[in-house]
């Protein structure tokens, strides 16, 4: 048993001193370093693979004893949200096409015309501080350090760590992420012109009258069937809450369809107030927060359900427009200055099965 | 020089930690009781300090927190710090009994992993790493200690035969 003296003393600083001294050199970057992850990891993986078979039945035990009620309510919940999305679904892909269009017309980036490379997430960071996970990608596919992951969703986090076959990610919760960031605040849309046009599949030109606004976010949808003397149909849908807008399907009809009435639709895009700021991870058990916000009177009023979308910029991995989340909560007066702004990612970070890297190289790297 | 170092406990440290740092990589990270990590690596780094002692424990923890660092892409260094605390405070905890019964090293290998743990957001404050502190560490530090003291019959053993400990031998004092 261990008898304390001055050797022993000496042997217990020398580590501490060992440590520190790794530790400095590595947070200064060392190549050697680098190269000694890539071996180890490359030592470890065959190891990992024999454990992950091993112990497969074990993990499968303990998933179906603390996650089966859990599971069953989300997949109730979830077919109730594909039923409702159904038909928000058409409408969206016309969107997207749409904008597609546009950007493609005025020369502009759309995260949809860059190329990805899809991972399979195959593990996560086994400590309680850092936020990564591991997916099955890497300088293979051409990943590279600092590429933007994102899933269905939104943002994901970025690439920490890259070997041949496999990369580290750096989910946004992790308190050493932080990306630059947008948001978007909107305006009330603005009251309603008419201009005859639309007319629902089905019902004939003059049987229906209808009259829509709609704003980058916020539609609404009135029509007056033949017949009626008032509106009998209006339908306001905030599009960050996945609910089904429902702005296209058709109206219930008298029967034959063939009574008269009119038609009138418009439409009035409100261009979105934005401002930048920098997005900071906080752990799991907290909201990342968007900081240096300036607190001015352009900036307005923001109200919880804004937009926070990804900046982009020359030297930023991270393309512009990529989802983040939504406000959540305002806190005034911080530390940093301004307004921080609490965001609720969309991305579901802890149920993360399948990923993509955006291979992006900001234009900076392009000689753009 | 080559044998000396293959027969040396460094050797059988490294082997015994890489197999536990698979399955802190695999097993250990998705199951997770209370959203909680438990941290194999750092209750082996401990229970070679209970059985071993301080010093020994120290330098366990320090090549166990090597490798972790290595396998986890975390700063190199930093996780050797807190698993060198863990193995040397499970084992100035030991001094108070030479030949600890297995209950005993539980709590030692407890008390020296929930300060390993503590010395985790510690450490990363102290290189810059913000948002390290959070209520979580109620629950994470506890649940990382009993899962030591659960798993410390079977680490115990497991380093002293890395560490090359034979049974304690009592000798009568010399007249």
């Amino acid at each position: 048993m261990a008898v304390y003296s001055v050797g022993r003393r000496r042997v217990i600083l020398l580590l501490l001193l060992t440590s520190v001294l790794l530790l400095t050199i590595d947070l200064r970057g060392n190549a050697m370093f680098d190269r000694a992850r890539i071996l180890f990891d490359g030592a470890l993986s065959p190891l990992e693979s024999a454990a992950r078979v091993v112990t497969n039945p074990v993990r499968d035990a303990w998933r179906g004893v603390t996650e089966y009620d859990d599971l069953h309510d989300e997949n109730q919940r979830l077919q109730q949200r594909i039923d409702q999305q159904l038909g928000a679904e058409i409408a969206a892909r016309n969107v997207i096409v749409e904008n597609q269009q546009l950007l493609a017309l005025n020369d502009l980036e759309s995260i949809a015309n860059l190329p990805t490379a899809t991972a399979q997430v195959i593990g996560q960071a086994p400590s309680n501080i850092d936020q990564l996970i591991e997916i099955d990608v890497g300088t293979d596919q051409q990943v590279a350090v600092g590429m933007a992951v994102v899933n269905e969703a939104g943002l994901v986090g970025k690439v920490h760590e890259v070997s041949p076959s496999s990369s580290l990610v750096m989910l946004v919760t992790d308190p050493r992420y932080s990306v630059q960031v947008k948001v978007l605040s909107e305006e009330n849309p603005a009251p309603t012109t008419t201009v005859p046009a639309t007319v629902p599949s089905g019902i004939p030109v003059g049987d229906v009258t209808t009259t829509s606004s709609t704003t980058s976010t916020t539609s609404t949808t009135s029509t007056t069937l033949p017949g009626d003397e008032t509106t009998d149909t209006t339908d306001t849908t905030d599009a960050t809450d996945g609910s089904d807008p429902d702005t296209s399907g058709p109206p219930t009809s008298d029967g034959d369809g063939t009574g008269s009435g009119t038609t009138t639709t418009s439409t009035t895009l409100v261009p979105p107030r934005r401002d930048t700021g920098g997005l900071r991870g906080r752990g799991p058990d907290r909201l990342p927060r968007v900081e240096f916000i300036d607190e001015s009177a352009f900036f307005g009023e923001i109200e919880p359900g804004d937009a926070v979308y990804t900046t982009g910029g020359r030297s930023s991995l991270a393309p512009p427009d990529i989802p983040v989340g939504v406000v959540v909560n305002e806190i005034p007066g911080s530390s940093t200055g301004g307004v921080e702004l609490e965001i609720e990612l969309l991305a579901q970070l802890d149920r993360l099965q399948f990923v993509r890297v955006v291979l992006y190289k900001p234009l900076a790297e392009r000689g753009e | 020089m080559i044998v000396a170092l293959l027969r040396s406990s460094i050797v059988r440290i490294v082997v015994v930690g890489m197999m536990l740092l698979a399955l802190q990589n695999t097993i250990f990270a998705d199951m997770r009781p209370a959203g909680v990590a438990l941290q194999v690596m750092l209750g082996f780094a401990a229970a070679a300090g209970a059985a071993g002692g301080s010093e020994r424990g120290a330098t366990a923890g320090f090549i166990l927190g090597l490798l972790f660092d290595l396998g986890t892409g975390g700063p190199l260094g930093s996780s050797s710090i807190t698993m060198g605390l863990a193995g040397y405070v499970a084992g100035y905890m030991a001094l108070i009994n030479i030949e600890p019964q297995w209950w005993l090293a539980a709590i030692f290998v407890a008390i020296g992993s929930g300060v390993g743990e503590l010395g985790v957001p510690v450490v990363r404050s102290f290189i810059g790493d913000a948002n390290v502190y959070s209520d979580r560490l109620y629950t994470i530090v506890p649940l990382v200690a009993f899962a030591a003291a659960v798993a410390s019959p079977l680490l115990v053993p497991v380093s002293r035969w890395c560490l090359r400990l034979g049974k304690t031998e009592w000798k009568a004092p010399v007249e």
